[in-house]
């Protein structure tokens, strides 16, 4: 049975839908520097979820948290539990490649591999399934065009994957992540390196995206923000201020904080 | 008015001045290295024929060729690369991957700068003492270790600064699709830094293939051919060394082909590295 959204989980009122990741009583620490501050919050499974909030609130780092990417420095930890089907992801027997493959990731600047096109998706598909190469081929042609991507690359697979524009590697970052199957997508600031026309093309995917996949999204654009996300979190200094449907965020918080950012009074 | 510009005059002066200064020093510096190429290429190519890669290195007052010199001196440096390269790249990777935020790295690194910086000789003269002296003889084998030794520190310092340079967002992203540490390193790191630890290696091979100090306590000399590693072999360093002092005719036009043809190894390995270098992959 997995757990669903119950009234005191959430800062505001509940949100509709089963939960696919539950934070409790996170905290997060940079060295002696607490980053973030006893976060407890529901993703619903299928839709989009935005953190919001200004520079350094720890939107991101709350991300990171979510596929313990942060394990890769050190002097970072985490304490609390999150939740991923029920199952807490901070426990130290969990196996981090394999949870990693459950819980995509795309960032900031575009990060294609240094390979082709085609070896940049198939790299992934590769590190935990055991398939001939045709069965490869369809399944890098079906994330191609998950990411609409495969019109414009499909006569240039073999092209590397650093020769294309920003926004055609920003898709093909969420294809390689799309290609491993995962079941959530975390996506750092997707589009705030990208022009207003990619950007528009990686907001469309995300729509059509949450059919399948749990999507949460930090960015710093809040029109962004309201256009693609169904809740929405903001944070401000390490702290979960206000968490709700999108709408009512952006319409009628009940925080003054909140209110205070989205009319653009502070941040 | 007049102050201000006699101020202006004075400044124009200081920089005609600083200018001429600087572009003196540079000339002094270009013309020593111009007539030293001048007079290696004058020489060198004087006495530059196929015999050189044909005949071995003569007696005294024989014609003869360098091929024996030569073909130590490519196999003794590829036993060195061949040693030195997987030492250094692995280390280097300890560095900036496993060992990024560790002490140990620190103190390597450190270790590792005066290795870089340490004189050829004292190389040639530890390795006189570790295995020439107890097996007894020269040897080609202590030629190539001694080598190997100076490849090391020179392949340790660019893999790490290659591998540094690889932006943390890619490992980010390679972590992020759930592989493990070993294969980011190798299919990410590795991938985006190729061609500059390749440019290391090469930099690596230009900068033993004309050490002389070390060779001369080790590998010695050879004046026949030899394929045993074994034996002491010939070299093209130390051979010029002692051409270059006989009072021969032949011997002192073979030792400026000799240095002619380091010199243009050198160039061309230097040459392919930037080309290296600059190419985006």
């Amino acid at each position: 049975m997995k757990p669903m959204l119950s009234p005191e989980m959430t800062v505001a009122e509940p949100v509709t839908g089963k939960a696919k990741i539950e934070v409790k009583d996170l905290n997060f620490y940079y060295g002696d520097s607490k980053a973030l501050k006893n976060i407890t919050l529901a993703l619903p499974e299928r839709s989009v979820t935005a953190f919001i909030g200004p520079s350094g609130c720890g939107k991101s780092t709350l991300l990171r948290v979510l596929n313990r990417i942060y394990e890769l420095y050190p002097k970072q930890r985490a304490e609390g539990q999150v939740l991923l089907d029920g199952e807490n992801i901070l426990d130290r027997s969990q196996d981090l490649n394999l949870l990693r493959t459950k819980i995509g990731m795309v960032f900031q600047k575009p990060t294609p591999f240094p390979m082709s096109i085609y070896e940049n998706i198939a790299f992934g598909i590769r590190l935990y399934e055991k398939l001939p190469k045709s069965e490869i081929d369809g399944r890098v042609e079906q994330a191609l065009r998950r990411a609409a991507l495969w019109g414009e690359v499909k006569d240039k697979l073999d092209a590397s994957g650093l020769s294309l524009s920003g926004g055609q590697q920003q898709r093909l970052c969420i294809a390689r992540t799309v290609a491993v199957q995962p079941e959530v997508i975390l996506l750092d600031e997707p589009a705030s390196a990208l022009d207003p026309l990619s950007t528009a093309k990686i907001e469309e995917l995300i729509d059509e995206l949450q059919a399948e996949y749990t999507i949460v999204i930090v960015t710093h654009n809040m029109q962004q923000a309201a256009r693609v996300s169904s809740q929405t979190a903001f944070m401000y200094l390490g702290e979960l201020v206000e968490f709700d449907r999108t709408e009512k965020i952006f319409t009628s918080p009940r925080e003054k904080r909140t209110q205070d950012y989205i009319t653009g009074r502070f941040g | 008015m007049s102050s201000a510009s006699s101020l202006h005059g004075r400044r124009k002066a200081k920089n005609a001045v600083m200018m001429t200064l600087c572009a003196g020093a540079a000339g002094v510096g270009l013309a020593w290295l111009a007539l030293i190429l001048g007079a290696l290429v004058y020489k060198g190519l004087a006495g530059l024929s196929l015999s050189v890669f044909t005949e071995m290195t003569p007696p005294p007052g024989d014609a003869g060729g360098l091929l024996n010199a030569i073909a130590g001196s490519v196999a003794m440096t590829i036993i060195a690369v061949a040693v030195g390269t997987p030492v250094g790249v692995l280390a280097g990777t300890y560095m900036a991957e496993y060992g990024r935020f560790s002490r140990l790295s620190t103190v390597v690194r450190f270790i590792n700068d005066i290795l870089l910086s340490a004189p050829s000789i004292i190389i040639g003269l530890f390795v006189y003492e570790l295995m020439v002296r107890p097996m007894g003889h020269f040897s080609a084998l202590a030629g190539a270790a001694a080598l190997a030794i100076l490849v090391i520190p020179v392949v340790v310092r660019t893999t790490e600064d290659m591998l540094n340079l690889v932006p943390n967002a890619l490992r980010e992203a390679g972590t992020a699709i759930g592989a493990p540490r070993w294969v980011v390193i190798r299919s990410v790191a590795y991938r985006a830094a190729l061609s500059g630890i390749v440019t290391g290696i090469l930099l690596a091979i230009a900068r033993i293939s004309g050490e002389t100090a070390p060779l001369l306590f080790t590998a010695l000399n050879n004046q026949f051919w030899s394929s045993n590693l074994n034996a002491p072999m010939a070299s093209l360093p130390v051979t010029i060394f002692q051409f270059a002092l006989s009072p021969y005719e032949e011997w002192q036009q073979l030792a400026w082909t000799g240095a002619l043809i380091i010199t243009l190894t050198v160039l061309g390995l230097s040459v392919f590295a930037r080309s290296l270098t600059g190419r985006k992959l």
